[in-house]
């Protein structure tokens, strides 16, 4: 006959195990009240800022936007261009995300392209990927500026530095002069247009424009040389016209070239 | 007097707990259980942004800087069984019942454990990474993470295997009895300094009006002077003589004492 302890341990043992099978019930009921859901809000996320189309080369420059709390420190990623197919590594290089794609002829006649990608990195310190998808307008940059200038017995040569997307014409340099930057003295001054009338291929060139400058009607030369270490300004009207695919573009454009004559 | 469930005590009579080491041993790797998870989590999914943090009170979930706690019932249980599971061998010590009962209060307690670990993998998922969208597309983040049992878990784990251990051998592996003893023994009338005595020798008494009794003696306080009750006859005695027969009449309990925890039926 079992003892009056045993019964006790018994009932204790067994209502012991029925609370925790109560208490298991209980809690697998009440989880749905007790959990909540959170997502991220606020993530970061990355923008195409602009395409710009150069004789080196498409940039496709992005943009990290933080809006929150949460920073995202990107470490690289792709891209691609939806319209020509084209995928790009991006480099990182401090705080702008860039990514470099051949020029093709295909970039002269698109107003805007699609640009989808993926940027790795981290986010608060945790491995993140970020993926988007832009539409942006393709910003052609033809480069074309003066780099040097020598004149000497009354014949100036212009030293253009063209990097061109598309082929340009100079056409006429108009009322062009050089004078002094301290004292205004001219040494040339034309009040007339000169024909140029030069062509410029695509890419990377170094075009020398030379014009003799010979006194005449509208043309007054004072010097036909420069002195040493004085500061010229270089004033040079022009009429340029790109040759787009789908069709010309005449502008005019004014070069203004500051420069400290150090010559022998 | 002893601490045992049956005897009709009063609980201001609390003056000498005498128990074995086992069942100390048992006690103090109990509270130490409970103590040491106040203080770390028994449980933990460590990662940079996402942790969960199991915590006496719940879990307690950091997820990109939001703190929150979740509080399963099982989680109280944990610890209440567990400290059960120290206390019950010190306070019913007669059978050898209260070991058992305290090894099922342990796996009782790893069991609401594992339940409560179970609720986390079922409802706090943590599957490594989150995805959200974004104005123009979406991110994605993983999340790595380790799971790791922290040192409440294996003091757990030890109170598992002491009780196990003492179920199995009557808790009686160290030849070892622990005696607390109140110090201040006297109080008051002559009565209190039997009961003093009482207390320290070891002789378990009940309290009746007046007086005090051990088995079939008994002794009350009339006025200034004791009277010796035995076999219905009244004699009054002086406090030598009444400390003498209530010790002899509870010298089978002192005969019997040392030793005997946890060894009847």
């Amino acid at each position: 006959m079992a003892s009056k302890y045993l019964k006790n341990f018994l009932i204790y043992s067994t209502a012991l195990v029925v609370i925790s099978l109560l208490l298991i019930v209980w809690t697998a009921q009440l989880a749905p009240t007790l959990i909540r859901f959170v997502t991220l809000t606020g993530v970061p996320y990355v923008q195409v800022a602009s395409i710009n189309v150069t004789a080196n080369g498409v940039f496709i420059s992005l943009t990290v936007v933080n809006n929150g709390s949460l920073g995202f420190k990107p470490t690289g990623g792709w891209v691609e261009v939806m319209d020509t197919g084209q995928f790009g590594v991006v480099n990182e290089t401090s705080r702008s995300l860039t990514a470099v794609v051949p020029l093709t002829s295909r970039w002269l006649s698109l107003g805007s392209v699609g640009v989808r990608g993926l940027i790795n990195g981290y986010l608060n310190g945790n491995p993140a990927y970020i993926a988007f998808f832009d539409v942006i307008p393709v910003h052609v940059v033809n480069y074309i500026d003066v780099s040097g200038i020598s004149y000497n017995d009354c014949v100036i040569t212009v030293t253009l530095n063209a990097s061109l997307v598309v082929p340009i014409v100079i056409n006429t340099v108009s009322n062009m002069s050089l004078f002094t930057k301290y004292t205004a003295h001219y040494v040339f001054n034309t009040l007339t247009t000169y024909s140029i009338n030069i062509k410029v291929p695509s890419g990377n060139h170094l075009v020398n424009l030379t014009i003799p400058i010979k006194s005449g009607p509208n043309v007054y030369a004072f010097s036909c040389s420069l002195s040493n270490n004085t500061t010229y300004v270089l004033y040079m009207p022009t009429i340029i016209t790109y040759e787009f695919p789908n069709g010309n573009e005449t502008t005019s454009r004014l070069f203004i070239y500051v420069f400290t004559y150090r010559g022998g | 007097m002893r601490l045992r469930v049956g005897y009709s005590y009063t609980s201001s009579r609390i003056g000498v707990v005498n128990v074995r080491l086992e069942a100390v041993i048992q006690l103090i790797i109990a509270t130490s259980f409970v103590a040491s998870w106040f203080v770390t989590p028994i449980w933990a999914i460590k990662g940079i942004n996402y942790s969960i943090y199991l915590t006496p009170l719940g879990y307690v979930v950091i997820f990109f800087g939001n703190k929150a706690l979740v509080p399963p019932p099982t989680v109280f249980a944990v610890w209440l069984f567990a400290l059960d599971a120290g206390l019950v061998p010190i306070i019913w010590r007669r059978t050898r019942y209260p070991l058992y009962l305290s090894m099922i209060l342990a796996v009782l307690s790893l069991t609401m454990l594992v339940d409560t670990v179970l609720f986390q993998q079922r409802y706090l998922q943590v599957r490594g990474y989150v995805t959200s969208p974004t104005p123009n597309g979406y991110i994605y983040v993983q999340l790595p993470h380790v799971s790791v049992f922290e040192v409440p878990f294996y003091i757990l784990l030890a109170l598992v295997v002491i009780t196990v251990v003492n179920s199995v051998t009557g808790a009686k592996w160290t030849n070892v009895q622990v005696i607390i003893r109140r110090r201040k023994i006297t109080g008051g009338n002559q009565l209190d300094i039997i009961k003093g005595v009482l207390d320290r020798v070891g002789v378990k008494y009940e309290d009746v009006d007046n007086g005090v009794r051990v088995g079939g003696t008994m002794v009350l306080l009339k006025g200034n002077s004791l009277i010796l009750v035995k076999d219905s006859i009244e004699t009054e005695v002086s406090l030598d003589v009444a400390l003498a027969e209530l010790v002899r009449a509870g010298a089978d309990q002192l005969i019997r004492t040392a030793g005997d925890d946890y060894e009847g039926e």
